[in-house]
This record gives C-alpha cells, structure tokens and sequence, in this order.
C-alpha cells in the first residue's frame, strides 16, 4: 500500500483507493493498488503500457466491477455504486480516446451534462466552463468539425461540469502538440487552485508529469512500485530501471 | 429549426394538402397518396428510431398490423366507442414497446436487428394461426362504426377526405417529434445515441431513454397502422410480416433519416418508382434496388441528407463547416 508522502498528520483525503484488484480468470490487471487523493492535489500516476493505469481510473470509477478492495470519495464508500451515481457524487473521468458527443453542438452538449449533473442554471455553469477552456468562440460549432486539440479540451470540459471533486485525466494529452500540452497543463494546474478540483493524471508526457504533480505514483504490472513527491520518484532506482530509464 | 418556423412550416403543409385535394380530381390518384403517406408515417416511425438511437428495426410492422389487430378485436368486441379503441390501441401498443425496449434495447448492432426481426415474426406466426381471433392468414374485417369523430364513414373515406386526414395526421407527427425532439428529451437521446459511454459519465442513465424512442418509434408506426386500417377496413397477417418492414427501411434508407421528414421523402420516392415504373417493368423493384445502392454509396444521409448538404453549402458558399471559425481559437 502506497499512500501520498506528503508528511501531515490525519490528511482530509476527498479519494482513498484502498487495496483495489480487478482480475479477469487469470489476468490480474489491478492487483492490489492502493493511492488516495487530498483536495486540490495532482496525482500523477506513470508506468509502462499496461501496468494498471487505465485500470485504476476504471475501477474508481465503477467502469469496471472490482474483484477486491474498497473506493472511499469524502469518507463516503462508494465500491457498491454504478457509473453513473459515482459520476454524480463527484467522480469524473476522460477516456484515452477523446469522448464527446461528435453530432451535437459544443454548447448543447455541455449544457445538457450542467443539467443532468442538476446545476442549478445548466446555461450559465456551462458558458463559464466553456470560456474557462477557451471553447466560448465555438459554442455554436458541431463537435465534429472542431480541432483535435479542440475536441480534447470539449471532452475535459465535460468531465468538468458539476465541479467533479475528482478529475481523473487518461493521457489527455495524447496527440497534442507540445503548446497545446502546455496550455492544457496550465488550465489543469489553474483548475487545481480555483476549483479545488483533485487530479488523477495518467500521462505519458513526462515533462507535464513531473512538471505539474504535486505527487506521482508508478505503476507496474497491476501493483504500485513507488510513490511519492516527484524529484524523490524521479530519483528510485527501481523506478528507472522498470519506467523512466533514461528519460530521467 | 426554431420555434416559430416549426410553427409556420406546419401550417403551409396543411394548406398544401388543402391545395392538394382542391387540385386533384382523381380518386385513384388521391388513394395512391394516401397509401403513400400512410407509409410515410410508418418510415417516419422507423426512422425516428434510427436518428435517435442508432438502430436498425426489421420488425416495425410488429406495431403497424399490431395496430390494425388492436383496433379490429376491440371494435369486434363492442366495448367502448371506436375513438376510445383507437387511443386504448395505441396506448397499448406503445406500452408494449416500452416494455420490449426495456430488453433489447441494450443489445448493440446488428444483434438488436435480429432481435427485432424474430419479435416480429413471433407476432407474425401467432396472427397467421390464432384464427378464431384473427382470422388467421385470411385476415379479419375491421367493424368500423358509422361515424368516427363525428364524421360520417361515407364522408371519411372519400379519396379526397381519407388523402386530407392522412395527410394531417403525417403534418402534425412530424410538427409534434420536432417539438418533442428540440426538447431536452432530443438531446439526452442523441447524447447516448452518439456515444453511450460518455452520456453515463454525464450522469445519464442510458437505457429509459433509449426504450423510450423504441416505444416512440412504434407509437407513430401504430398511427400509420391506424389509418391503414382505417383505409382499407381490413388487417391480415402480411401486415406483420418482416418484408413489410424491409421495405420500409428501404424507405428509410432512400430517403435519410437524419432529417425527420427524409424517411416521408423516402416513401414517396418509394410510390413513385412503383406507380411510374411498375406500368413498364414487372421487375421495378430491380430498378429500385438500383437507386437504393446509388444512394448508400453516394449519399449515406438519403436524398435529404443531400438536400441538407447542398443548402448548406448554399448558404455558406464553401464547403467547409469549419471555416467560419476563428482561425488560432487557443
């Protein structure tokens, strides 16, 4: 079990993993992982394709049926919980593969997710989501015929309505140019402070990783090999030899 | 479309269809529009299923003879008046359907189809023999009353009168669905429909709304079984059958169904092939074929998918939906 380093006594966790597997027959792609989440605070988690990553994110957030272990968002468990009960708690996602709503307009779509999130007014919550991210300019415009980069921005700012408590990021990004990176990072990190939203980042890009973390978790083969603040993950030997090799 | 144009596009259709019958003469005529438009109201219903879900039905006519069906063993049992046979009908159909829905509709593709195929021809096969209700394959008579709203039956099924009634009935179906579809009802229902995934993490519980276009779908298929019914006074186990639902699908496909009316237009082309090319080619089904494989690889979205595209590049004058928007927007 690895929790977060960050020396404090009795830390207001808003997301505790706690020991959570998912085995499919004999494959065990989360074998036992443990992290937990503090308001506000990034979480980067970084391993080998394959390691569990992707899995966690769904097991969290009841996409997948876990095989053990317990889910606890603001002390409240929520193992037993569907999709989208946990969604509405406050437990959102993006995909690996950019998730938005091709045929419908960018401002339909983000109003219509303010509404069933139950925002009290759906039009005002998702105009200022949508100038939060840059998107106001194309309320009116197809989800279809926007940009990548573009659509990976609308995909977050879905996962951003109802002001999740929890944002757990899947390479959100992939495909993006090195500025549209560090635009997309910058909103995170701002996003952090202003909506004291906490992130779960899978990532590749380690530069954005190790950059905007407040901590990092490493996975491999289904289990947690290390956790802690950045430099001192950076710095595990362990680390290295099964992960960052000589991107460190 | 907003509001009000929804509004006057409705009220210029039923004066065209005022005009129509005004202009018209012919019975003969006027009975192959009204078939026509009686199909139309049935692809409509498919097609509703198609825009809002995604999925392809080849058993719709379960809920087009369903409806005959409902209305001849209630007017044959004299219970209630026929108007409250009609809406006791349709009530029931779309019940059923909601109820089926519920089922299949969490089944994806092509699956879903099959299913839809083999309810059908369930429905079909108990119609043909449970002949002391339904007269089994030779059908049964429907005993419609003397008058119906009000109106006398001598008067109802004139040409001129059955092509008005129907014609009304088409306007205000597809007035209604744009009401119904501009909702928040349209937009939950195209968000799963566009991927089902990120509509559950938006907090949308996918499977009521997707049931609840399935009995929608069939709702409006009922009111084109209705009126059938009411044309000819007659119901029989083809009116179940699956081929009937191909060929409307047919329809659908032809006509597109991205747009509410494209499945209308599809019917139309439909009667048109079969009136105009049936009088020179016993094999104009064929030659229908063929414009239903040039429209599938030419215009996926059907003729008003076309339509819609080049009057949107009409108005637009270039081809890219893309290019009105800013140039660096981040």
């Amino acid at each position: 079990m690895s929790h977060n380093s960050t020396a404090r006594s009795g830390p207001a966790y808003v997301l505790q993993a706690q020991d959570v597997a998912i085995h499919y027959g004999g494959v065990k792609a989360l074998d036992g992982a443990s992290l937990t989440l503090e308001k506000g605070q990034i979480r980067g988690l970084i391993g080998p394709n394959g390691a569990g990553k992707s899995t966690v994110i769904d097991a969290i957030t009841g996409r997948r049926a876990l095989t053990r272990g317990q889910v606890t968002l603001m002390g409240e468990d929520v193992s037993a919980l569907g999709a989208v009960e946990r969604r509405r708690r406050g437990l959102s996602r993006s995909f690996q593969r950019t998730s938005i709503f091709s045929q419908m307009g960018v401002r339909q779509q983000v109003e219509l997710a303010s509404y069933k999130m139950g925002v009290a007014d759906s039009q005002a919550d998702a105009d200022a989501i949508l100038k939060e991210l840059d998107l106001d300019r194309l309320s009116h415009a197809t989800a279809e015929d926007l940009g990548y980069g573009e659509q990976r921005r609308l995909d977050l700012a879905l996962a951003l309505v109802g002001r999740p408590k929890v944002l757990m990021l899947d390479e959100p990004m992939a495909g993006l140019s090195v500025k549209e990176s560090m635009d997309l990072a910058q909103h995170l990190k701002q996003l952090t402070s202003s909506w004291e939203v906490s992130v779960l980042l899978v990532e590749h890009d380690m530069d954005v990783v190790f950059g905007i973390s407040d901590v990092v978790t490493v996975f491999e083969l289904g289990r947690v090999i290390a956790s802690g603040a950045p430099a001192e993950v950076r710095a595990n030997p362990r680390v290295r030899e099964a992960y960052l090799g000589s991107a460190a | 479309m907003n509001l009000p144009r929804i509004g006057l596009t409705t009220l210029v259709a039923l004066a065209f269809g005022l005009a129509v019958t005004s202009f018209v003469s012919s019975g003969t005529l006027l009975s192959l529009f009204t078939q026509a438009i009686i199909y139309a109201i049935f692809a409509i219903g498919i097609g509703v299923l198609l825009r809002q879900n995604g999925m392809v039905s080849f058993g719709h006519a379960l809920y087009f003879g369903g409806a005959g069906y409902g209305i001849g063993i209630l007017l044959q049992a004299q219970l209630m008046p026929a108007e409250l046979a009609i809406v006791l009908t349709l009530v029931g159909l779309t019940a059923l359907a909601f109820v089926i829905g519920l089922i299949i509709v969490r089944v994806p593709g092509i699956a879903f189809g099959m299913l839809t195929l083999a309810i059908g021809q369930m429905a079909f096969l108990m119609a043909s023999r449970a002949r002391g209700v339904t007269g089994g394959a030779d059908g049964m008579n429907i005993d419609w009353p003397s008058t119906l709203f009000g109106l006398s039956q001598s008067v109802l099924l004139k040409p001129a009168h059955m092509f008005l009634l129907c014609w009304s009935v088409l306007v205000l179906v597809l007035f209604a669905l744009a009401l119904l579809l501009r909702s928040r009802f349209g937009s939950i229902t195209e968000a799963v429909r566009d991927n089902e995934e990120r509509a559950r993490f938006i907090g949308i519980t996918t499977l009521l709304p997707r049931a609840s276009v399935y009995a929608l779908s069939a709702l409006v298929t009922g009111v084109a079984g209705i009126l059938s019914s009411l044309n000819t006074g007659f119901v029989s186990p083809e009116n179940l059958h699956w081929s009937l639902s191909g060929m409307t699908l047919m329809m659908v496909v032809v006509g597109g169904a991205r747009a509410l009316w494209g499945p209308a237009l599809g019917a139309v082309v439909y009667f048109l092939f079969k009136d105009i090319l049936g009088d020179y080619a016993t094999h104009w089904m064929s030659i229908f074929g063929l414009a239903l494989i040039s429209v599938i690889v030419f215009s996926p979205h059907g003729i008003a998918g076309a339509l819609q595209r080049l009057s949107t590049l009409g108005k637009r004058g270039a081809p890219l939906p893309a290019a009105a928007r800013p140039a660096q927007a981040h």
